[in-house]
């Protein structure tokens, strides 16, 4: 197809400008490079029981699944200071307890899995754990067991499973599971403004969190990070 | 001296610095972590190549920093 343009230049001339289009039949392999960067993004992909629905970010070689987690499960050691209970991630001899942390209205807490494909597997490539503002910025929580980078330092578990959503519920049992130790720690000061529980009669209350949270938390902005679905 | 645009995640801040401004003394700034809250541990991208720290940046460049990734201490 051909068209003519006729243009009325600033200076007040005219230029004719000819249009030459065709379709052209690009393979594959071209399209893959031109879209190698570009992921799609779909909410509520599926509902995990317990945990809410999960939001997926595809990209050409790997799938990143995110939700938005309510609560962090804290199987660590605590200790009782000014009738506050507060984790003490590198003590040997205080008790260990697995409490539950709360998540508060202010803070949202993102768990992401990124899953790759391969025949008939789908493995699990990495977990990370994100808290950000309402305005989208990211923060690596004052918690031990997590890279700069937010990503989970997980253990060993079966990461090769038949589709993402199994793949996604093993991230999440593990996470669920896994104990909180001295790993990758920085100050427990931090994380003892952060995590707070008040023992009561019969189970422990998440107290709010002690000054302004994202004070308490390490900016942080990736690659992966931009792709999360919050 | 030259103008550089920095982003961090959401936040960016444009600013004069130095001609010989290099990539390592932006990581390295004061300035620039207090105005965008990055930390020691970063890398930074231009059009999503990272820089290498003695490399000048060019001026009117707009760079992205990035947390890095760490390895297990």
């Amino acid at each position: 197809m051909e068209k003519t343009e006729i243009i009325l230049q600033a200076d007040g001339s005219f230029v004719e400008r000819l249009v030459s289009e065709r379709t052209l039949n690009v393979g594959q392999s071209v399209l893959d490079t031109l879209t190698e960067n570009l992921n799609r993004q779909i909410r509520n992909v599926f509902n995990l029981p317990g945990w809410g629905f999960v939001h997926a970010n595809v990209g050409l070689n790997d799938t990143l699944w995110s939700i938005a987690i309510d609560r962090i499960p804290l199987h660590a050691r605590f200790k009782l200071i000014n009738q506050v209970l507060v984790p003490m991630f590198a003590s040997t001899t205080d008790i260990e307890m697995p409490l539950v942390w709360q998540v508060p209205a202010e803070v949202k807490v993102v768990f992401v899995v990124c899953t790759k494909q391969e025949d008939d597997i789908v493995s699990v490539e990495g977990n990370w754990l994100f808290a950000c503002d309402a305005d989208k910025r990211g923060y690596r929580l004052p918690l031990p067991n997590l890279h700069d980078d937010c990503r989970i330092c997980t253990g060993q578990f079966e990461g090769d499973q038949e589709n993402a959503f199994e793949c996604v519920k093993a991230s999440l049992e593990q996470f669920n599971q896994s104990k909180w130790n001295a790993d990758l720690m920085r100050t427990s000061e931090q994380s003892q403004k952060f995590f707070r529980f008040q023992p009561t009669k019969d189970s422990f209350e998440t107290l709010p969190i002690q000054g302004e949270w994202t004070g308490l938390c390490n900016k942080i902005s990736t690659a992966l990070w931009e792709r999360v679905v919050t | 001296m030259k103008t550089i645009t920095v982003k961090y995640g959401v936040d960016q801040i444009t600013k004069q610095v130095e001609d010989g401004f290099t990539f390592g003394d932006l990581q390295d700034s004061d300035t620039f972590k207090a105005a965008l809250g990055f930390g020691d541990n970063t890398k930074a991208l231009v059009d999503g190549i990272e820089q290498n720290r003695d490399t000048i940046i060019p001026a009117g460049t707009t760079v992205r920093i990035e947390t890095a990734a760490n390895t297990k201490a």
